[in-house]
């Protein structure tokens, strides 16, 4: 344990280390998407009421956090595999969910400012209050962590690396369009309503809008199901990482 | 073949009748078996696609064996990978990812990573960087190395704090020849500090310098192990003839005592045994007064001619040849 903690220390350092070039630019990007996604959004409606932008304003932080996830993410690592530094890694004696954490703790990190604007912008422009339980913390390391977990098992799954940059393409389009993110589920047609109702997306939307207003959602079916994608992402990820040519 | 037994205390690392195949049928490693000696620096020499990268990441932990055995001290390490990670340095073949760290940074995170203490590490480091020459580096940002600033960088990381075996895959690929003496010295440093090297080339005049012994792998095939000289002892034709042909003359007919021509473009490569010296010069200096032969040159077999000889073709050397014609003669 004390030597798996010194090696996510020193694999941090590294990993925070090898963003400093894209660092600026990366920071700038999502500040970029956050602004715009919270301005952006007025440009949708004639008139927004403040329920309206707040449930549109709390939805920023899944489509933040997932575009990290599942479209950043798999490209990195995409890339990686692509140059062959993962032959380099993997052959460090550093347990490989021990890289994972620290990859993804670096991501986080990244994303966390755009995030927080987001929410800030919204909350400022279209006059509502947020209303802050201590249970976001949880709330946006799971969602967080689902995105991620989820991104390594497409990016280290797929049979070739361009295949992976694909999907993240489609993903994205996916979650921005026809997710119920943006939108009450009630106006996606009965099918893809019920696809949603498996998937984890619409439940991390409710564990950021449970956790930063007053909203009314089922917080516990929430962390229930992205905790249980969390975990099968986990397994995926784990078996991904650990198998042998 | 070593005419020796070593002692199984001696055997660091063993590999026994290891196969593997990517694609059904196609044999990348085909019945290895070789051992590496405590305290030695063996060679493992073979053309690119010879199978070498692929046995050194079957010892890593990177690719699994279809069937065969591979033991460190002693641990089944296809079993445990781990342990071999632990055990094992290496400096891969591909690139380090190393874009945001200077130099320094990245040995010594490796250095720290491989479980040695920050202020040893730092004066490992620095006494590396000092020794291969890189102050001049060692604090700017890897983007602007050259290749072999990269290559120079990725050996220090693998033997900043060495592991029991030393894995290096082409280790002095674009580096300049100053430094390439200096990296030797370091390799043959690794020895005194109680490592063991395996060295992955193919590049032969360097192994022939470097290595205590070898292994000649082709088409995932051991074909030759030993000593240099043991395996250039290999055989009574141990006399190497050169011929250089005159640009655009047919090669002339080869009298039977020359054997085993590998042809690379106007240059002819025989083996001779000692007792045919004479005719061959008398020969060689009839065709050079004919304008047939350029230049000729006699001499003890090298560990390149060897190698060619069971490699099976010239191509697989880096020849510094520029016309390149493949036409063999039937030796």
């Amino acid at each position: 344990m004390k030597q798996s903690l010194r090696s996510y220390g020193l694999m941090l350092k590294w990993q925070a280390l090898s963003k400093k070039p894209i660092l600026a630019l990366t920071l700038v990007v999502q500040v970029m998407i956050a602004t715009g996604f919270i301005f952006g959004l007025g440009f949708f409606y004639r008139e927004i009421t403040p329920d309206t932008a707040k449930f549109i304003t709390t939805g920023a932080p899944t489509i933040i956090l997932m575009t990290v996830g599942l479209v950043l993410v798999p490209q990195m690592v995409a890339m990686a595999r692509m140059e062959g530094t993962f032959d380099y890694i993997w052959s460090l004696p550093v347990p490989r969910l021990v890289y994972v954490a620290a990859d993804a703790t670096i991501w986080i990190l990244i994303a966390l400012p755009g995030l927080v604007l987001a929410l800030v912008l919204g909350a400022i422009r279209y006059n509502f209050g947020l209303e802050i339980s201590p249970l976001v913390v949880p709330a946006v390391l799971l969602i967080s962590a689902t995105g991620m977990f989820l991104g390594y098992s497409i990016a280290h799954g797929a049979p070739k690396p361009e295949m992976a940059n694909l999907a993240t393409q489609v993903i994205v389009f996916a979650i921005m369009l026809f997710s119920p993110v943006m939108y009450p589920i009630e106006q996606l047609p009965g099918w893809m309503a019920a696809i949603h109702r498996v998937l984890p997306v619409k439940y991390m939307a409710d564990l950021s809008r449970g956790t930063l207003t007053d909203m009314d959602v089922n917080l516990g079916l929430a962390f229930a199901v992205v905790g249980a994608w969390c975990l099968a992402g986990f397994v995926i990820t784990y078996a991904l990482v650990r198998r042998r040519r | 073949m070593t005419t020796e037994e070593p002692g199984a205390r001696d055997i660091v690392l063993e590999i026994d009748r290891l196969c593997k195949a990517y694609t059904r049928g196609i044999l990348v490693n085909d019945n290895i078996s070789l051992s590496l000696r405590r305290g030695e620096i063996f060679g493992l020499l073979g053309p690119n696609g010879a199978g070498k990268t692929t046995l050194v990441n079957q010892i890593i932990g990177l690719v699994k064996p279809d069937s065969g055995r591979i033991t460190l001290d002693g641990v089944d390490i296809i079993a445990r990978p781990g342990y071999a990670r632990q055990a094992c340095s290496l400096q891969a073949q591909t690139q380090v990812p190393i874009a945001g760290l200077t130099a320094r940074q990245a040995i010594e995170l490796v250095g720290r990573i491989r479980g040695g203490d920050a202020r040893s590490v730092r004066e490992r480091a620095s006494k590396l960087i000092d020794q291969l020459e890189m102050e001049e580096w060692a604090n700017k940002a890897a983007e602007s190395f050259s290749g072999g600033m990269r290559r120079l960088v990725a050996f220090c990381m693998a033997v900043v704090v060495p592991g029991r075996i030393v894995i290096l895959d082409e280790p002095t690929n674009d580096v300049d020849p100053l430094r390439r003496r200096l990296l030797w010295q370091e390799v043959r440093n690794l020895i005194n500090v109680g490592s063991t090297v395996l060295l992955v080339t193919h590049n032969v005049l360097e192994a022939e310098r470097a290595v205590d012994r070898l292994a000649i792998i082709n088409n995932g095939r051991v074909v030759g192990m030993g000593t240099p000289g043991s395996l250039k002892e290999n055989g009574d034709e141990n006399i190497r003839f050169e011929l250089v042909l005159e640009p655009r003359v047919d090669s002339p007919a080869l009298p039977e005592f020359i054997q085993s021509t590998v042809v690379t473009g106007r240059r002819l490569v025989n083996r001779l045994a000692e007792r045919d010296i004479a005719p061959a010069i008398q020969w060689a200096r009839n065709l050079k007064e004919r304008s047939i032969v350029e230049e000729f040159s006699i001499g003890p077999t090298t560990l390149e001619d060897v190698y060619v000889k069971m490699v099976g073709r010239a191509d697989a050397l880096e020849m510094p040849e520029n016309e390149v014609n493949h036409e063999t003669i039937a030796s």
